[in-house]
């Protein structure tokens, strides 16, 4: 069974009959690497949300490991905390993402709601610091950081949840070469560990290192 | 190198219920940007100009305030109500609510009043009932009239125009904020993947981030504004 399948689906802004997506169908097996690659407004935002659970087809059906992802299913609060469990996030912006007052807290929220033991959570915390070399900035504000900072805090706290599949939406949007360099090694051994990835960029390296499919939009 | 537990995969089972608060909150921040960014209410294409409408309003407003007789009152009441009878029950709902609230608020505020000199409460009960009639028709010409009508209108009866970009950034950064808000949020629910025992801690996280962000933006737009040769004389639109 794939892990994601779109299967003919629409979306229309609610309220409005124009379509941003129309009649996209496609699958992605464990593991895989899906680049998206759109012109400014072409829908890949829109296409995140929906493979996020964040919005929802006017048309057309999106399974997830074989259940079908909707508003009523996510409705219920026990599928909703599986499924964003099961499917990390890092939003273009960063700043939305960072609420707690130090670094180190941004990155324990997500093991701390799992109910992790407190050992348990230090050590993800502090792997996943050390992984995005940000461990220096564990007692800073994230506000307060620079746009590379936050964007490796963000993936931090998106990470120690330990989702099967990341979904980054222009994860190189504002970065400088290091950074991005860094990012880049990072992906290419997270799929090489078997997570599943879906990219949004308009980096060609990546996609060569990356992509085992590309979807144009 | 990637840690090993994060090559494996996590055998996670949820705690049910719970959550439901950031969703609420989402929906309520997402109707209430919308209805500001969007407010095209119910104005239609051969609608009356919005000077027209604000002059009417006013005098409405005015004439009610004067009135003493229940008559009025009750004819103003009849003729709002049947206008509003022809709207959906949604804006119906959000109108009412609103005028309500304020005339919930007014008999409070006259309560003592009304202990104190039981021979005015009519007086009294006449006063909150006008704050609800005038508060329906502020809202029916808020509902009926786009926002940038409305500037335009204070412009033409000569309203300051310091007043008016006040007003219409105030109107802008609500709707910029209710996103970030909206944003944030989401993102929030996005990593609240079980049960959250420092909810308040997390809302307050929110506020704080709100209003740093609210205080750079007003910083970055003066920056913006001074960029562009304000300094600090604003010169009428």
């Amino acid at each position: 069974m794939s892990l994601i399948e779109l299967k003919d689906v629409s979306y229309a802004y609610p309220g409005e009959t124009k379509l941003v997506i129309k009649h996209l169908s496609l699958t992605l097996e464990r593991g895989w690497c899906l680049v998206v690659r759109g012109d400014n407004g072409s829908g890949k935002t829109t296409l995140f949300r929906i493979l996020n659970g964040l919005a929802f087809p006017v048309e057309g059906r999106y399974l997830f490991d074989g259940t079908e992802i909707t508003e009523k299913y996510l409705g219920v609060s026990r599928n909703s905390k599986l499924f964003h469990k099961r499917v990390g996030y890092l939003f273009q912006n960063p700043d939305i993402m960072l609420f707690n007052g130090r670094v180190f807290d941004e990155v324990a929220f997500g093991p701390r709601q799992m109910g992790l033991s407190d050992a348990e959570v230090e050590m993800r915390t502090k792997d996943c610091l050390d992984l995005f070399g940000i461990a220096d900035l564990a007692d800073k504000a994230p506000y307060h950081l620079s746009g590379g900072q936050k964007k490796r805090v963000a993936l931090a706290a998106v990470m120690a949840l330990n989702p099967e599949v990341i979904v980054l939406d222009e994860p190189f949007a504002g970065l400088d070469g290091k950074t991005r360099e860094f990012l880049g090694g990072f992906l290419a051994e997270l799929k090489e560990s078997g997570k599943t990835l879906i990219v949004a960029t308009h980096d060609d390296r990546l996609q060569e290192a990356l992509a085992d499919q590309v979807l144009e939009l | 190198m990637i840690p090993e537990w994060m090559k494996n995969e996590d055998t996670y089972v949820p705690p049910g219920g719970g959550g439901t608060f950031a969703v609420r909150t989402i929906r309520a921040i997402g109707g209430a940007v919308g209805r500001l960014q969007f407010q095209q209410g119910h104005e239609k294409k051969y609608a009356l100009p919005a000077l027209v409408k604000l002059f009417i309003l006013v005098a409405a407003i005015l004439a009610l305030s004067l009135s003493h007789h229940r008559l009025v009152m009750l004819a103003y009441t009849a003729v709002l109500l049947l206008y509003l009878c022809t709207w959906p029950p949604r804006d119906i709902g959000h109108i009412l609510a609103g005028a309500l609230a304020a005339a919930g608020l007014t008999l409070i505020l006259v309560l003592p009043a009304m202990f104190l000199k039981p021979e005015g409460v009519s007086g009294n009960l006449n006063l909150v009932w006008k704050v609800f009639l005038s508060v329906v028709m502020v809202s029916i010409f808020n509902h009926t009239t786009q926002w940038n009508h409305i500037t335009g209108a204070l412009r033409r009866l000569h309203v300051p125009g310091i007043f008016i970009f006040t007003l219409d950034i105030t109107l802008k950064y609500v709707v910029l904020l209710g996103r970030f808000i909206r944003d944030v949020l989401t993102a929030y629910i996005h990593r609240a993947v079980g049960r959250n025992d420092k909810k308040y801690q997390s809302v307050g996280g929110v506020m704080g981030l709100t209003f740093l962000r609210g205080t750079e933006m007003s910083r970055e737009m003066y920056e913006a504004m001074r960029c562009r040769g304000f300094t600090d004389d604003y010169k009428g639109l």
